[in-house]
């Protein structure tokens, strides 16, 4: 599956009453800005490796928490991070990050199904975690 | 892979990953590959010689058993030889058992050190099969935390040339709420419009007015019932 193949697919599919909104992210690498309908505030990034289907979403930054509270909100992140379905979360410069990574052979339905999923759990983490915002 | 992870981890924590710049240089990731050439190329190599070796013992066990064959035909011969009284013949075939005798040994020890030779080298396989991929996971490492990198970087400087900047965690957890608050809206009109459509809304103003149309008929059918007693 490239970024061509899955813009396409995204853009007239439809998965568990949901669309898709599509944008490529421009520059050098081949990045994609999925709008799940019903979770517009948390959009997903895709991006194709040779070895991965990687999905993004951007929780919170650094500086937007209370640094007090911040081994707590880690501890917190750990634990909950493995009962989440399909996403984890994990930390890339000052972003706080909910993921997932897919086999590059994976299906439009399954990329589909990650999307959504990672979505929803990550408006159900800002929610969360609110309370360790400053 | 101990030492890529921790490289990574130490750049990390050093504020080093600013705007996509490599974690782990590029001349590391250069070393890295290269070292994954070297050791596909020691495979190739080993795994041909491995085969030209496996190839020439099996050549030898077959020249170890044609020798064999004819000593033991030349004994036959030496016996006949014998029986017929023709004690000088018996020992020119003699002389030719020895000379494949002879041979047999000289084979079989050549054979034996191949075999060694054929040993250590399926360990060198082996050994370079495991460095293989020990340092193709490392490098999957390496190049999946820089894309990350990039990718970030990426989004981050598009997100910002939007002017829109990459709102914050307070601001989205707004626009969820405000959406949250709309789809609750959304399903008390619903709800509403439902009750107006099979006249429950109605029925309820009415009962909350005292006029419950169930309970006067089962008023009626008491007082009709009054009227006309059990004979």
């Amino acid at each position: 599956m490239d970024i061509q193949t899955l813009t396409l697919a995204l853009g007239d599919s439809t998965h568990a009453g949901r669309t898709f909104d599509v944008m490529p992210i421009v520059g050098e690498e081949p990045v994609l800005q999925v709008t799940v309908s019903g979770a517009e505030e948390t959009p997903v990034y895709v991006t194709v490796t040779d070895t991965q289907i990687l999905c993004l979403v951007y929780l919170f930054d650094e500086q937007e928490l209370n640094p007090e509270r911040l081994s707590e909100l880690h501890e917190n992140m750990l634990r909950i991070s493995v009962p989440m379905p399909l996403s984890a979360l994990g930390k890339t410069g000052d972003h706080y990050v909910a993921y997932g990574a897919l086999s590059p052979t994976s299906g439009a339905a399954e990329i589909m199904q990650e999307l959504v999923t990672l979505a929803e759990n990550s408006i159900d983490l800002l929610q969360t975690f609110e309370d360790y915002l400053a | 892979m101990r030492s890529v992870l921790n490289k990574i981890l130490t750049a990390m924590r050093g504020g080093v990953n600013e705007l996509g710049e490599a974690v782990v240089d590029s001349q590391g990731n250069r070393i890295l590959e290269q070292e994954l050439r070297d050791s596909e190329h020691e495979l190739k190599q080993a795994k041909q010689e491995l085969a030209a070796l496996m190839a020439e013992s099996a050549s030898l066990a077959r020249q170890i058993r044609s020798e064999q064959d004819s000593a033991s035909k030349r004994e036959q011969d030496a016996r006949k030889a014998i029986a017929a009284g023709q004690e000088d013949l018996a020992r020119e075939v003699a002389e030719r058992i020895v000379g494949h005798e002879r041979r047999v040994a000289d084979l079989a020890q050549t054979r034996e050190l191949l075999q060694q030779r054929i040993a250590g080298l399926k360990e060198r396989v082996q050994r370079a099969e495991k460095q293989l991929a020990d340092y193709r996971r490392e490098l999957q490492v390496v190049k999946t935390n820089e894309r990350v990198l990039r990718t970030t970087a990426q989004i981050d400087t598009n997100i910002n040339s939007q002017k829109s900047s990459l709102s914050t965690a307070r601001e989205t957890l707004e626009r969820i709420r405000e959406r949250q608050a709309r789809e609750e809206d959304r399903q008390t009109a619903s709800a509403t419009l439902e009750k107006e459509l099979t006249g429950a809304d109605l029925d309820e103003k009415l009962k909350a007015a005292g006029i419950d149309s169930e309970q006067d008929a089962v008023n009626s059918v008491l007082a009709r019932l009054k009227d006309s007693p059990a004979q």
